[in-house]
């Protein structure tokens, strides 16, 4: 692994952490009421190491991010939704990025969706549950929402990297 | 030679997304009209999948859990919520008032739910979640 790629990681994980912090602030949950409702600010930080790394580094990232937050906020029970959501949704968004005809607004939007799976899978786990899944198509509009606003982030500071600093 | 451009909007995107949103509706329809409408309801409250209390939704009553944290829940009026909650977030507290069937307030911390069913209320859930 190069220095470079290791600071940019390290830089990234930073930045994620501190775009979940902003997003705390944001009472959504009081705008819809469901719990687990987030903008998902940090997946932006996933999609653009997706693009400009690659899904090994974004996994990286992801993990780091999870563990770290876990750790600062004390709460084991977010951690196993953040990962299990986090992860579910950065293997759909590398296999969808695999997809010729999708963009980054695709790419976002499925891995949005694929958090929300995430997501309730673990409730039903955790409260064994089933009735839990009543849920799914609420937390899939929002998400949908969601994934566009990240889609829009992202891809606004890809294209700005890629026309400032050509290759 | 043009490189691929990978962040413009595609038609591909328009589908994914469509895709997701038909799904989300599917899944809406289906859960609104396998919930069993009309009879009598029950409030269920559960903790880690266990039956903890069982109160008719028609009488006004409440049920206080102690346990990592303390949630008071009260049916009044045909509905029933978390009125107060010690846990971080309150989600719960949030989440408002239900009364329909199959519709549940979630405690996550304190891994409680509070539910909404028919008198044959296992068959409802079911009936959604299959």
């Amino acid at each position: 692994m190069k220095t470079k790629d290791l600071t940019t990681m390290a830089i990234l994980t930073a930045l994620a952490m501190a775009l979940g912090w902003v997003e705390r602030m944001i009472p959504l949950e009081l705008l819809i009421p469901l719990p687990g409702v987030k903008l998902g600010l940090a997946n932006t930080v996933t999609l653009f190491a997706l693009y400009r790394l690659n899904w090994p580094a974004a996994l990286l990232i992801l993990t780091a991010r999870c563990l770290l937050g876990a750790l600062f906020s004390g709460n084991v029970t977010a951690l196993a939704f953040s990962l299990c959501g986090g992860v579910l949704s950065l293997a759909a968004m590398a296999a969808a990025k695999r997809c010729r005809g999708l963009s980054v607004w695709g790419v976002s939007v499925l891995g949005a969706a694929a958090h929300n799976c995430g997501q309730i899978l673990t409730a039903m786990l955790l409260m064994h549950s089933r009735a839990i899944l009543g849920y799914l198509p609420y937390l899939l509009l929002i998400g949908t929402a969601c994934g566009c606003a990240t889609a829009a982030a992202a891809s606004g500071v890809l294209r700005a990297l890629r026309s400032g600093a050509a290759g | 030679m043009k490189k691929r451009d990978e962040l413009t909007f595609r038609k591909g995107d328009g589908i994914a997304i469509a895709a997701v949103i038909l799904a989300a509706l599917a899944l809406l329809a289906f859960s609104l009209t396998a919930a069993g409408r009309g009879g009598k309801r029950v409030v269920r409250v559960y903790q880690e999948g266990e039956l903890l209390r069982e109160m008719p939704l028609d009488e006004d009553g409440e049920f206080l859990i102690q346990d990592r944290y303390e949630n008071l829940i009260r049916v009044r009026d045909g509905k029933a919520a978390i009125v107060e909650s010690s846990c971080p977030g309150e989600d719960c507290v949030h989440s408002g008032w239900i009364s329909q069937p199959v519709r549940s307030v979630v405690c996550l911390p304190n891994r409680v739910e509070v539910r909404v069913e028919g008198v044959s209320g296992a068959d409802d859930v079911d009936a959604v979640a299959r």
